[in-house]
């Protein structure tokens, strides 16, 4: 069973230290799936391999048939895939309105882009994005003020003004409220109906709400795959949490 | 509502309205020529300032080599204008190639033969070479103080080059045209207003081109990899590309300054590729405000027409002076004066939306009795 | 080709003395950077600071040349703490306003010195031994550049000793790797941060006296060493041994290239053969691998 995503006996070392080692992983159209397993597993690197920002030692990332790795992180992002880092990353100095306005990559050629003042393509997406984020009200606001569920919602946002096929949220919850962790959830679930997600996360109830399917990491390998009650069930996964990590759930 | 009214668009505009309708009349109110020229050659210092404000406030890549750009530039149209002096038949050499031994003209001073293709030499070929060094340095990531120190390296290797090449370039004599530049049948005399003008023109122009860059989708992606490269790179814009062209565009302002350095000046040396002339355009920048354009211009006025005018009376402790007011501004307006005058205008629309509910409270008729009651 | 193999193993021990020079010069703006990232501008102008503290102290006391080394080690390095207090420690978040305010330094100290001791040049008497030359067998070399070899050498040693064999340099790694984490282990960076710099300074102003020897003292001399410093560090990335490796490969290839060219012309090459090193080693070449988001 192919899917949007196929990586195939992906490794990767840092000198000697092998954090992948033969990682093989499908992903199917429009689900979510959550990346799962303890501190350590090589969860981000995996998202830094598919991304771009790390290479693979070896193995292959296929995105719609194409090979993703050897590429550079722009022409990643230009396949239609996005990424949300572990630590927000979004332009702090600029505002809100600011940093959606510049993640719509449609256009990338920087000659064509010294001609573009106004971009009505530009402003509906804005404008659908900001209301699905939350942030139509906070659009002046320069984005270092945000409080941090915000720079949460803006940095989504802003993977979602790319248009991407393939999301890749890293931790999209972290240091959120209750409240705000519903409004991700169910902007997630709304995401899903265009786009495929891969989200790293550790919260179990979390996951539980959001994934179609789970993947567990361990120690750089596919450890377990399955639906949520399946993992949850299983002996070997509860095993590799003991004792390095709270099970949420 | 209450924005500050220094990021009003509509605003900036009139400032760069008044700003340069002043600038242009001087002329009219200024004949004595040896000024008008002094003034012209202050635009070409705001000039610089504004490429420098381009590249490092707005791409965030600071660049200590601008003189790279702006030496070649005034060697490429010293050299035209020489060749204007020279005769194909009789003269054909320079007379220092000759004192220094050459017995035929370089081959790439042949080109300059042409007016036309001795200016466009003179500004392509330094926005050439930006293009090339820009593309090695950022293609391999190389940013912040790394590429600062590199540029300065290029630049006090452009310096040596020159000064050793003595029979092509006269080495640390520098070249001095006889004759001012003639444009298709007309000398450009450099103390008429028409030289002025000139200069002012290319001033203007130039700088509103670099606002309507900043404002367009480029300037806004440039801004963004100031702050965060590795996240511009995320959204599938090619940075390296980005920061090269933000570079070159800024190489060729300054290439257009040096040209209208030795129309203004009849002379070039190798001081022009001086590593404290270069630094001292990031200085008019800094006092003036990175951030702004018109502010590293009116920085690169303020700080040459004191060290003309105050020089007289500080000559000796002229840089002991820049030197200080220099840290200041780096140590406390990292923005420069731009900056104060951001934060002064931020400051003054806060306190007049503080201000207004009480003001509104004070016209009720019960807080006016009790006014008057306290009277 | 006539050229015979004598002249080029000189060449070769020509680069071995320019490397030394650059090195002894750069030592000091390398611990400041590696430790601190800070990119010392006024760096040239602790070199001219020590140059004429060896003059004063040379004409006004009547010390001996090599015990001027330590007097400007002294003296610079208080001037280099003095900075640091007043300027340096509150931009250390800010790496290229550093730059900047430390440069804005270098123009008041050259404009300072000049004030003081007006444009003319100074000269620093050095003891018999060291005026003369040494024989090497295939050529001749001033026994003033060989003595900066073995300084180069000592100080190197110094410099080893202290960061991986004491107790002040295990913090001074400490908080090079991580400020944070070692700050919670009770280790002051700040006071390691300005430690470094004094030291840093100081190595300058050693620096200085024994170029004070090798040329004439000038208010501008530090402009003569900066640029070369500067490349030694870029080159090398930060640690010392980039730094040795970064100066010795310079030398040599200056040396080399001066061989097949002239001098400035050699200086133009190297520079480009820099450009293109750096084209594939971005950070140098031992840089620390780059930091994780």
């Amino acid at each position: 069973m192919g899917g949007v995503l196929e990586i195939r006996d992906l490794h990767k070392s840092f000198d000697s230290h092998h954090v992948i080692q033969g990682f093989s992983m499908d992903v199917v159209e429009q689900t979510l799936s959550c990346l799962i397993g303890p501190n350590g597993a090589g969860k981000t690197t995996l998202m830094d391999l598919i991304s771009g920002r790390l290479k693979p030692s070896s193995g292959s990332v296929r995105f719609r048939g194409d090979e993703l790795s050897g590429l550079s992180e722009s022409d990643i992002a230009r396949r239609g895939v996005g990424r949300k880092f572990q630590v927000p990353a979004v332009f702090k100095e600029l505002t809100v309105r600011e940093n959606l306005e510049i993640a719509f990559s449609r256009e990338v050629n920087p000659f064509r882009n010294m001609l573009k003042f106004r971009d009505k393509a530009m402003l509906a997406k804005l404008e659908e994005v900001s209301v699905l984020v939350n942030l139509e009200n906070r659009l002046s606001i320069v984005a270092g003020l945000l409080s941090h569920g915000e720079t949460q919602w803006l940095e989504i946002g802003m993977t979602l003004m790319q248009e991407p096929q393939l999301l890749l949220l890293d931790e999209p919850i972290a240091g959120m409220t209750e409240a705000e962790v519903d409004q991700t959830a169910k902007l997630l679930r709304e995401v899903r109906q265009h786009s495929t997600l891969i989200v790293v996360e550790h919260d179990m109830g979390f996951v539980r709400r959001v994934a179609d399917m789970v993947t567990v990491m361990h120690m750089g390998t596919h450890f377990a795959e399955g639906k949520i009650d399946e993992i949850e069930a299983n002996q070997n996964v509860r095993e590799i949490y003991l004792g390095t990590e709270e099970d949420a759930a | 509502m209450n924005g500050n009214i220094y990021h009003d668009k509509r605003a900036q505009w009139v400032v760069y309205i008044v700003f340069f309708v002043s600038l242009g009349l001087i002329p009219v109110m200024q004949a004595d020529p040896f000024l008008l020229n002094q003034l012209a050659v202050f635009g070409i210092y705001g000039l610089l300032a504004m490429s420098i404000s381009l590249c490092w406030g707005t791409g965030g890549i600071l660049n200590l080599g601008q003189g790279i750009a702006f030496g070649m530039g005034a060697y490429g149209m010293a050299m035209t204008m020489q060749m204007q002096s020279q005769d194909p038949e009789f003269s054909p050499l320079p007379s220092f190639m000759s004192t220094n031994g050459l017995e035929q003209l370089p081959w790439f001073w042949e080109p300059f033969w042409s007016t036309g293709g001795g200016i466009f030499l003179a500004l392509a070929v330094p926005t050439i070479f930006s293009l090339i060094f820009g593309a090695l340095m950022f293609q391999a990531r190389v940013s912040g103080p790394f590429f600062a120190i590199m540029s300065l390296a290029m630049l006090s290797a452009f310096y040596i080059l020159v000064l050793d090449m003595q029979p092509y370039t006269n080495g640390a004599n520098g070249i001095s045209p006889r004759m001012p530049l003639e444009v298709a049948g007309y000398s450009l005399d450099p103390y008429s207003p028409a030289a002025y003008w000139l200069i002012f023109g290319l001033l203007f122009s130039l700088t509103v081109l670099a606002k309507l860059l900043n404002q367009s989708k480029f300037g806004q992606i440039v801004r963004a990899l100031r702050e965060d490269p590795e996240r511009v790179r995320f959204l599938g814009y090619n940075v390296a590309l980005y920061e090269t062209l933000i570079y070159a565009i800024s190489a060729f302002i300054a290439a257009v300054a040096g040209c209208c350095f030795t129309i203004l000046i009849q002379y070039v040396s190798p001081d022009q590729f001086d590593v404290v002339f270069s630094i001292t355009m990031v200085i008019w920048a800094a006092v003036g405000g990175r951030l702004s354009l018109i502010g590293a211009i009116i920085g690169a006025f303020l700080i040459q027409g004191s060290e003309s005018y105050l020089g007289d009376q500080f000559l000796n402790s002229w840089h002991l002076i820049l030197g200080f007011f220099f840290v200041i501004i780096v140590r406390f307006l990292p923005n420069g004066l731009a900056g104060l005058l951001e934060m002064l205008l931020a400051k003054r629309s806060r306190s007049s939306t503080e201000e207004s509910p009480p003001h509104g409270r004070a016209k009720s008729p019960a807080a006016a009795n009790a006014e008057k009651a306290g009277v | 080709m006539d050229y015979s193999w004598a002249p080029l193993m000189g060449s070769l021990v020509l680069g071995l003395s320019i490397a030394s020079i650059w090195l002894v010069a750069a030592l000091g703006l390398t611990i400041i950077y590696g430790t601190a990232g800070v990119i010392n501008m006024a760096h040239g102008e602790f070199i001219m600071l020590g140059a004429y503290a060896a003059y004063c102290a040379q004409a006004y006391l009547g010390t001996p040349f090599l015990l001027c080394l330590p007097i400007s080690f002294v003296v610079v390095a208080l001037i280099g703490l003095f900075f640091e207090r007043v300027l340096i420690r509150y931009l250390y978040h800010r790496p290229l306003d550093t730059l900047l305010a430390t440069w804005g330094v270098s123009l008041m100290l050259t404009q300072g010195v000049r004030m003081i001791f007006g444009s003319s040049p100074k000269y620093v008497q050095v003891p018999e031994f060291l005026s003369g030359n040494v024989s090497l067998g295939i050529m001749n070399m001033s026994s003033l550049r060989i003595l900066i070899v073995l300084m180069t050498v000592v100080l190197i040693v110094g410099i080893w000793y202290l960061f991986y064999r004491t107790y002040f340099g295990i913090k001074i790694r400490a908080v090079t790797q991580n400020r944070e984490m070692a700050a919670s282990f009770g280790v002051n960076s700040e006071r390691i941060y300005m430690c470094t710099f004094a030291l840093g300074a100081g190595l300058a102003g050693v620096a200085g006296c024994l170029f004070s020897a090798l040329a004439i003292v000038l208010p501008t001399m530090g402009s003569n060493y900066v640029v070369e410093s500067f490349l030694v560090v870029v080159t090398g990335g930060g640690p010392l041994v980039g730094s040795i490796a970064a100066s010795a490969m310079m030398g040599e290839f200056k040396s080399f290239f001066s061989y097949f060219f002239n001098s400035t012309f050699a200086q133009f090459l190297l520079f480009v053969l820099i450009v293109i090193v750096l084209r594939f080693r971005p950070n140098g070449l031992f840089a620390n691998t780059a930091v994780r988001r």
